[in-house]
Protein backbone atom coordinates (compact mmCIF):
# COMPACT_ATOMS: atom_id res chain seq x y z
CA UNK A 1 0.00 0.00 0.00
CA UNK A 2 2.77 2.45 0.80
CA UNK A 3 4.59 1.31 -2.51
CA UNK A 4 1.44 2.71 -4.42
CA UNK A 5 0.92 6.03 -2.74
CA UNK A 6 4.83 6.53 -3.59
CA UNK A 7 4.16 5.70 -7.05
CA UNK A 8 0.87 7.83 -7.36
CA UNK A 9 2.52 10.82 -5.42
CA UNK A 10 5.93 10.94 -7.75
CA UNK A 11 3.70 10.88 -10.66
CA UNK A 12 1.16 13.75 -9.62
CA UNK A 13 4.81 15.81 -8.73
CA UNK A 14 6.08 15.20 -12.08
CA UNK A 15 3.23 16.47 -13.77
CA UNK A 16 3.68 19.34 -11.02
CA UNK A 17 7.17 20.23 -12.09
CA UNK A 18 6.24 19.83 -15.63
CA UNK A 19 3.01 22.29 -15.40
CA UNK A 20 5.59 25.29 -13.85
CA UNK A 21 7.96 24.70 -16.29
CA UNK A 22 5.01 25.48 -18.67
CA UNK A 23 4.16 28.65 -16.59
CA UNK A 24 7.45 30.22 -17.13
CA UNK A 25 8.34 28.63 -20.99
CA UNK A 26 4.73 29.56 -22.77
CA UNK A 27 4.70 32.71 -24.28
CA UNK A 28 1.09 34.01 -23.47
CA UNK A 29 -1.82 33.80 -21.07
CA UNK A 30 -3.62 31.28 -23.53
CA UNK A 31 -1.31 29.32 -23.59
CA UNK A 32 -0.17 29.45 -20.05
CA UNK A 33 -3.60 28.49 -18.71
CA UNK A 34 -3.13 25.34 -20.48
CA UNK A 35 -0.31 24.62 -18.10
CA UNK A 36 -2.45 25.76 -15.36
CA UNK A 37 -4.80 23.06 -16.22
CA UNK A 38 -2.76 20.34 -16.85
CA UNK A 39 -1.55 20.75 -12.94
CA UNK A 40 -5.06 20.89 -11.56
CA UNK A 41 -6.69 17.86 -14.19
CA UNK A 42 -4.14 15.44 -13.45
CA UNK A 43 -1.73 16.52 -10.74
CA UNK A 44 -3.54 16.97 -7.98
CA UNK A 45 -5.35 14.05 -8.78
CA UNK A 46 -2.65 11.77 -8.55
CA UNK A 47 -1.20 13.60 -5.27
CA UNK A 48 -4.48 13.38 -3.72
CA UNK A 49 -5.06 9.60 -4.78
CA UNK A 50 -1.52 8.95 -3.40
CA UNK A 51 -2.84 10.24 -0.14
CA UNK A 52 -6.17 8.10 -0.14
CA UNK A 53 -4.43 5.22 -0.75
CA UNK A 54 -1.90 6.33 2.17
CA UNK A 55 -4.51 7.17 4.77
CA UNK A 56 -6.06 3.39 3.99
CA UNK A 57 -10.10 3.13 4.18
CA UNK A 58 -11.59 5.69 6.94
CA UNK A 59 -13.87 8.76 6.48
CA UNK A 60 -10.93 10.37 5.51
CA UNK A 61 -10.79 9.19 2.13
CA UNK A 62 -14.36 10.53 1.74
CA UNK A 63 -13.37 14.08 2.81
CA UNK A 64 -10.33 13.89 0.36
CA UNK A 65 -13.06 12.63 -2.65
CA UNK A 66 -15.23 15.43 -1.51
CA UNK A 67 -11.85 17.95 -2.10
CA UNK A 68 -10.83 16.02 -5.64
CA UNK A 69 -14.57 16.96 -6.50
CA UNK A 70 -14.35 20.19 -5.44
CA UNK A 71 -11.12 20.83 -7.42
CA UNK A 72 -12.93 19.10 -10.75
CA UNK A 73 -15.79 21.24 -11.10
CA UNK A 74 -14.37 25.08 -9.89
CA UNK A 75 -10.75 24.61 -11.70
CA UNK A 76 -12.42 24.77 -15.24
CA UNK A 77 -14.81 27.46 -14.21
CA UNK A 78 -12.06 29.89 -13.36
CA UNK A 79 -9.99 28.72 -16.36
CA UNK A 80 -12.74 29.92 -18.51
CA UNK A 81 -13.91 33.11 -17.08
CA UNK A 82 -10.14 34.10 -16.97
CA UNK A 83 -9.49 33.28 -20.45
CA UNK A 84 -12.70 34.91 -21.41
CA UNK A 85 -12.29 37.93 -19.77
CA UNK A 86 -8.62 38.15 -21.21
CA UNK A 87 -10.31 37.89 -24.17
CA UNK A 88 -12.79 40.27 -24.08
CA UNK A 89 -10.46 42.80 -22.79
CA UNK A 90 -8.98 42.87 -26.25
CA UNK A 91 -5.63 40.47 -26.04
CA UNK A 92 -4.84 38.65 -29.17
CA UNK A 93 -3.29 34.90 -29.11
CA UNK A 94 0.43 34.84 -29.57
CA UNK A 95 0.99 32.78 -33.18
CA UNK A 96 4.13 31.35 -34.58
CA UNK A 97 5.33 33.36 -37.00
CA UNK A 98 5.17 31.40 -40.19
CA UNK A 99 8.38 31.77 -42.57
CA UNK B 1 7.24 7.79 5.09
CA UNK B 2 7.00 11.31 7.10
CA UNK B 3 10.61 12.04 5.37
CA UNK B 4 9.09 11.45 1.82
CA UNK B 5 6.09 13.69 2.83
CA UNK B 6 8.24 16.05 4.02
CA UNK B 7 10.36 16.01 0.64
CA UNK B 8 7.25 16.37 -1.39
CA UNK B 9 6.74 19.26 0.50
CA UNK B 10 9.53 21.11 -0.19
CA UNK B 11 9.41 20.70 -4.08
CA UNK B 12 6.26 21.95 -3.83
CA UNK B 13 6.83 24.93 -2.18
CA UNK B 14 9.67 25.41 -4.16
CA UNK B 15 7.25 25.20 -7.37
CA UNK B 16 5.41 27.79 -5.30
CA UNK B 17 8.41 29.90 -6.54
CA UNK B 18 8.08 29.19 -9.68
CA UNK B 19 4.34 30.84 -9.91
CA UNK B 20 5.03 33.49 -7.93
CA UNK B 21 7.87 34.75 -10.59
CA UNK B 22 4.57 34.67 -12.72
CA UNK B 23 2.74 36.55 -10.91
CA UNK B 24 5.33 38.95 -10.02
CA UNK B 25 6.80 39.58 -13.58
CA UNK B 26 3.78 38.85 -15.60
CA UNK B 27 3.15 40.89 -18.70
CA UNK B 28 -0.05 41.49 -18.20
CA UNK B 29 -2.38 41.50 -15.35
CA UNK B 30 -4.32 37.70 -16.26
CA UNK B 31 -1.25 36.71 -15.97
CA UNK B 32 -1.06 36.83 -12.54
CA UNK B 33 -4.57 36.25 -11.94
CA UNK B 34 -3.90 32.60 -13.50
CA UNK B 35 -0.38 32.78 -11.44
CA UNK B 36 -2.28 33.08 -8.49
CA UNK B 37 -4.70 30.57 -9.43
CA UNK B 38 -2.54 27.98 -10.07
CA UNK B 39 -0.97 28.98 -6.50
CA UNK B 40 -3.98 28.33 -4.57
CA UNK B 41 -4.46 24.46 -6.37
CA UNK B 42 -0.35 23.25 -4.65
CA UNK B 43 -1.76 25.21 -1.28
CA UNK B 44 -4.83 22.82 -1.19
CA UNK B 45 -2.51 20.17 -2.12
CA UNK B 46 0.14 21.32 0.54
CA UNK B 47 -2.61 21.52 2.98
CA UNK B 48 -3.83 17.91 2.53
CA UNK B 49 0.12 17.17 2.78
CA UNK B 50 0.53 18.62 5.99
CA UNK B 51 -2.24 17.13 7.67
CA UNK B 52 -1.29 12.87 6.82
CA UNK B 53 2.36 14.84 8.29
CA UNK B 54 0.25 15.79 11.49
CA UNK B 55 -1.74 12.72 11.04
CA UNK B 56 -4.90 15.29 11.73
CA UNK B 57 -5.98 14.70 8.02
CA UNK B 58 -9.70 15.29 8.65
CA UNK B 59 -9.60 18.96 10.19
CA UNK B 60 -6.90 20.08 7.28
CA UNK B 61 -9.11 19.12 4.79
CA UNK B 62 -11.85 21.53 5.73
CA UNK B 63 -9.79 23.97 5.57
CA UNK B 64 -8.78 23.02 2.60
CA UNK B 65 -12.07 23.08 1.27
CA UNK B 66 -12.47 26.46 2.56
CA UNK B 67 -9.23 27.59 1.25
CA UNK B 68 -10.59 26.28 -2.51
CA UNK B 69 -14.30 27.81 -2.32
CA UNK B 70 -12.88 31.23 -1.03
CA UNK B 71 -10.35 31.00 -4.34
CA UNK B 72 -13.24 30.44 -6.54
CA UNK B 73 -14.83 33.38 -5.43
CA UNK B 74 -12.00 35.62 -5.60
CA UNK B 75 -11.35 34.66 -9.40
CA UNK B 76 -14.24 35.16 -10.43
CA UNK B 77 -14.77 38.34 -8.87
CA UNK B 78 -11.45 39.51 -10.52
CA UNK B 79 -12.08 38.21 -13.85
CA UNK B 80 -15.77 39.41 -13.85
CA UNK B 81 -14.34 42.94 -12.80
CA UNK B 82 -11.61 42.63 -15.30
CA UNK B 83 -13.80 42.16 -17.79
CA UNK B 84 -16.09 45.23 -17.70
CA UNK B 85 -13.06 47.47 -16.95
CA UNK B 86 -10.87 46.28 -20.16
CA UNK B 87 -6.78 46.17 -20.18
CA UNK B 88 -5.62 48.90 -17.65
CA UNK C 1 -41.51 34.17 -6.65
CA UNK C 2 -42.15 30.70 -8.15
CA UNK C 3 -44.15 28.06 -6.58
CA UNK C 4 -41.76 25.82 -4.93
CA UNK C 5 -41.89 21.99 -5.50
CA UNK C 6 -41.94 19.84 -2.17
CA UNK C 7 -39.98 17.31 -4.68
CA UNK C 8 -37.72 19.41 -4.97
CA UNK C 9 -37.28 21.22 -1.92
CA UNK C 10 -36.19 17.43 0.11
CA UNK C 11 -34.14 16.03 -2.73
CA UNK C 12 -32.22 19.37 -1.84
CA UNK C 13 -32.29 18.84 1.72
CA UNK C 14 -30.78 15.45 1.33
CA UNK C 15 -28.25 15.69 -0.64
CA UNK C 16 -27.21 19.02 1.89
CA UNK C 17 -27.39 16.75 4.94
CA UNK C 18 -25.07 14.09 3.10
CA UNK C 19 -22.67 16.51 2.82
CA UNK C 20 -23.02 17.52 6.30
CA UNK C 21 -22.64 14.26 7.63
CA UNK C 22 -19.56 13.66 5.27
CA UNK C 23 -17.99 17.08 6.70
CA UNK C 24 -19.02 16.45 10.01
CA UNK C 25 -18.42 13.21 10.77
CA UNK C 26 -20.18 12.63 14.24
CA UNK C 27 -23.48 10.97 14.92
CA UNK C 28 -24.70 12.38 17.78
CA UNK C 29 -28.32 13.69 17.87
CA UNK C 30 -27.30 17.27 18.51
CA UNK C 31 -25.22 17.15 15.33
CA UNK C 32 -27.85 15.40 13.13
CA UNK C 33 -30.99 17.39 14.50
CA UNK C 34 -28.56 20.56 13.82
CA UNK C 35 -27.69 18.99 10.11
CA UNK C 36 -31.33 18.83 9.46
CA UNK C 37 -32.77 21.86 10.20
CA UNK C 38 -29.72 24.03 8.72
CA UNK C 39 -29.73 22.09 5.10
CA UNK C 40 -33.64 22.19 5.17
CA UNK C 41 -33.08 26.16 5.86
CA UNK C 42 -30.75 26.67 3.29
CA UNK C 43 -33.03 24.50 0.56
CA UNK C 44 -35.86 26.58 1.28
CA UNK C 45 -34.14 29.97 0.85
CA UNK C 46 -32.90 29.11 -1.92
CA UNK C 47 -35.57 27.15 -3.90
CA UNK C 48 -37.53 29.96 -5.04
CA UNK C 49 -35.22 30.48 -8.46
CA UNK C 50 -34.31 27.40 -10.16
CA UNK C 51 -35.79 25.99 -13.40
CA UNK C 52 -33.47 23.22 -12.79
CA UNK C 53 -35.78 19.68 -12.75
CA UNK C 54 -33.00 16.68 -12.04
CA UNK C 55 -33.65 14.00 -14.86
CA UNK C 56 -32.43 10.65 -12.68
CA UNK C 57 -32.40 8.72 -15.98
CA UNK C 58 -29.06 10.63 -17.76
CA UNK C 59 -26.92 10.15 -13.96
CA UNK C 60 -26.17 6.60 -14.77
CA UNK C 61 -24.53 7.87 -18.09
CA UNK C 62 -23.04 10.48 -16.85
CA UNK C 63 -21.70 8.06 -14.29
CA UNK C 64 -19.86 5.89 -17.77
CA UNK C 65 -19.07 9.26 -19.74
CA UNK C 66 -16.38 10.34 -16.64
CA UNK C 67 -14.23 7.11 -16.98
CA UNK C 68 -14.02 8.01 -20.70
CA UNK C 69 -13.06 11.82 -20.46
CA UNK C 70 -10.36 10.43 -18.05
CA UNK C 71 -8.62 8.25 -20.56
CA UNK C 72 -8.69 11.51 -22.43
CA UNK C 73 -7.44 13.49 -20.21
CA UNK C 74 -4.72 11.74 -19.60
CA UNK C 75 -3.61 10.90 -23.39
CA UNK C 76 -4.03 14.53 -24.07
CA UNK C 77 -1.43 15.11 -20.35
CA UNK C 78 0.85 13.18 -21.92
CA UNK C 79 1.10 14.91 -25.07
CA UNK C 80 1.23 18.57 -23.40
CA UNK C 81 3.67 17.06 -21.30
CA UNK C 82 5.34 16.39 -24.31
CA UNK C 83 5.06 19.73 -25.77
CA UNK C 84 6.18 21.96 -23.11
CA UNK C 85 9.54 19.31 -22.35
CA UNK C 86 10.36 19.83 -26.02
CA UNK C 87 13.29 22.25 -26.65
CA UNK C 88 12.36 23.97 -29.73
CA UNK C 89 8.41 24.35 -27.87
CA UNK C 90 6.93 23.23 -31.27
CA UNK C 91 3.43 25.03 -30.42
CA UNK C 92 1.03 26.55 -32.66
CA UNK C 93 -2.11 27.72 -31.07
CA UNK C 94 -5.32 28.75 -32.83
CA UNK C 95 -8.45 30.09 -31.71
CA UNK C 96 -10.98 27.43 -33.52
CA UNK C 97 -14.89 28.43 -34.05
CA UNK C 98 -17.13 25.76 -33.24
CA UNK C 99 -20.98 25.27 -34.18
CA UNK C 100 -22.57 22.60 -31.51
CA UNK C 101 -25.82 20.95 -33.00
CA UNK C 102 -26.60 20.24 -29.21
CA UNK C 103 -29.97 21.62 -28.19
CA UNK C 104 -30.44 21.81 -24.20
CA UNK C 105 -28.11 24.29 -22.59
CA UNK C 106 -27.17 21.36 -19.73
CA UNK C 107 -25.63 19.82 -22.60
CA UNK C 108 -23.85 22.73 -24.17
CA UNK C 109 -22.35 23.54 -20.58
CA UNK C 110 -21.21 19.22 -20.03
CA UNK C 111 -19.25 20.18 -23.36
CA UNK C 112 -17.75 23.36 -22.59
CA UNK C 113 -16.31 22.01 -18.84
CA UNK C 114 -15.15 18.46 -21.13
CA UNK C 115 -13.47 20.63 -23.04
CA UNK C 116 -11.67 22.94 -20.31
CA UNK C 117 -11.03 20.07 -18.28
CA UNK C 118 -8.70 18.54 -21.18
CA UNK C 119 -4.84 20.09 -21.05
CA UNK C 120 -5.02 21.50 -24.62
CA UNK C 121 -8.04 22.76 -25.38
CA UNK C 122 -9.90 25.74 -23.23
CA UNK C 123 -13.53 27.18 -24.12
CA UNK C 124 -13.04 30.89 -24.45
CA UNK C 125 -16.64 32.16 -25.43
CA UNK C 126 -19.51 30.63 -24.95
CA UNK C 127 -22.51 32.43 -27.10
CA UNK C 128 -25.35 30.43 -27.37
CA UNK C 129 -24.30 26.85 -29.61
CA UNK C 130 -21.18 28.89 -30.74
CA UNK C 131 -18.27 27.99 -29.19
CA UNK C 132 -14.75 29.35 -29.74
CA UNK C 133 -11.89 27.03 -28.59
CA UNK C 134 -8.49 28.10 -27.77
CA UNK C 135 -6.14 24.94 -29.00
CA UNK C 136 -2.56 24.06 -28.21
CA UNK C 137 -1.82 22.44 -31.43
CA UNK C 138 -3.90 20.45 -34.00
CA UNK C 139 -3.40 17.31 -32.05
CA UNK C 140 -4.81 18.49 -28.76
CA UNK C 141 -7.95 20.20 -30.87
CA UNK C 142 -8.45 17.28 -32.74
CA UNK C 143 -11.38 15.66 -30.29
CA UNK C 144 -13.24 18.83 -30.68
CA UNK C 145 -13.03 19.16 -34.45
CA UNK C 146 -13.90 15.54 -34.99
CA UNK C 147 -16.83 16.04 -32.96
CA UNK C 148 -16.24 12.74 -30.91
CA UNK C 149 -16.54 14.69 -27.60
CA UNK C 150 -20.28 16.12 -28.85
CA UNK C 151 -21.33 13.14 -30.05
CA UNK C 152 -20.73 11.19 -26.81
CA UNK C 153 -22.72 14.54 -25.08
CA UNK C 154 -25.49 14.12 -27.61
CA UNK C 155 -25.93 10.21 -26.63
CA UNK C 156 -26.05 11.02 -22.90
CA UNK C 157 -28.59 13.77 -23.79
CA UNK C 158 -30.59 11.10 -25.82
CA UNK C 159 -30.19 14.22 -28.75
CA UNK C 160 -29.43 12.69 -32.21
CA UNK C 161 -25.83 12.90 -33.26
CA UNK C 162 -24.19 15.41 -35.39
CA UNK C 163 -22.96 14.57 -38.88
CA UNK C 164 -19.30 14.21 -39.05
Amino acid sequence: MEFVSIVFILAGLFFLIVAAIGVIRLPDVFSRSHAVSLTDSLGAFLMLVGIAFHEGLSKNVLKIIAVLALLYIQNPVIAHATVRAALRAGLKPWQRETS
Amino acid sequence: MTTFFLFVLVVLVILIGAYLYRVLQGPTIFDRVLGLNGISTKAIIVLVLMGTVFERVDMFVDIATGYALLNLMGALAVAKYLEQKGLP
Amino acid sequence: MRPISSQFLVLKTTALFILWVMLSGRFDLFHLGLGVSLSFLVAWINSGHSPFVPRFQIWGKILLYFPWLFTRIVQSSLHLTKLILHPRLPIQPRLIRYESTLQEPPAVVLLGNSITLTPGTITAEVNGQLLLVHAMDEVSGQDVTSRRLESKIADIFGEKAPSP
